[in-house]
């Protein structure tokens, strides 16, 4: 299985890449595991999540294609 | 692109075009306008001149159209809900948003707009980088 995983805002200069794609993960909270692994310093930072484009909260389970987002806080205008 | 989506400044003959087509059955009593510029705000010694706007593209789709059907059932009276947010490079002065509410009555109008545009702050994907005469930059969370 394969994810895809998408970094926007300040989190782009903090994991260096936009979008990065992920096998064998089987949760969100799998996930954010192994990004803190590949960037610690992510773990300073305020973000929510989407799965497929919809804001989540706590923990969803991942499916092949899924498309996950760290979103910084939105601020636009 | 998304189609609330514009790549660099929001274009005043977009606005003209947006406000001289609108209301084609002449139904609409108020129509009421938000223009949000880049401010060249001046902070510890270095002053804005421009920022970068980056966005979840298709996520902005479905968060906007949600926006728009939140207004509608919000004022009974709005008859329709336009909406134009930049990417990418908008200098100092130039316009990075344009929302225009359509209603039968000024009141509607006038509140719906105001409602649209804290919606647009709170909810739609994009993320702003100042640029700085400096040259540095920085990340702003509003």
């Amino acid at each position: 299985m394969e994810i895809k995983v998408l970094f926007f805002g300040v989190l782009t200069e903090v994991t260096g890449c936009n979008v990065k794609y992920y096998a064998n993960v089987s949760s969100v909270g799998d996930l954010r595991l192994r990004i803190q692994d590949d960037y610690p310093e992510i773990v300073h930072y305020n973000y929510m999540i989407s799965l497929n484009q919809q804001l989540i909260n706590g923990e969803s389970a991942l499916n092949n294609g899924d498309e996950v987002a760290f979103l910084p806080p939105f601020a636009g205008g | 692109m998304s189609d609330y989506l514009v790549n660099g400044p929001v274009n005043p003959e977009l606005i003209t075009r947006q406000i001289s087509f609108c209301d084609e059955k002449n139904d609409s009593g108020g129509i009421s306008v938000f223009i949000g510029r880049v401010r060249a705000d001046k902070t510890d010694s270095k002053t804005v001149v421009a920022i970068d706007y980056s966005a979840y593209e298709e996520m902005v789709n479905s968060v906007a159209a949600s926006i728009k059907e939140d207004i509608m059932l919000e004022f009974s009276d709005v008859r329709s809900v336009k909406l134009f947010h930049s990417i990418g490079n908008v200098k100092a002065g130039e316009i990075s948003l344009f929302v225009l509410v359509e209603a039968g009555h000024r009141r509607q109008a006038i509140d719906a707009c105001s409602m649209t545009v804290e919606l647009i702050k709170e909810k739609l994907p994009v993320w702003k980088r100042e640029l700085y005469d400096n040259d540095s930059h920085e990340w702003k969370r509003q």
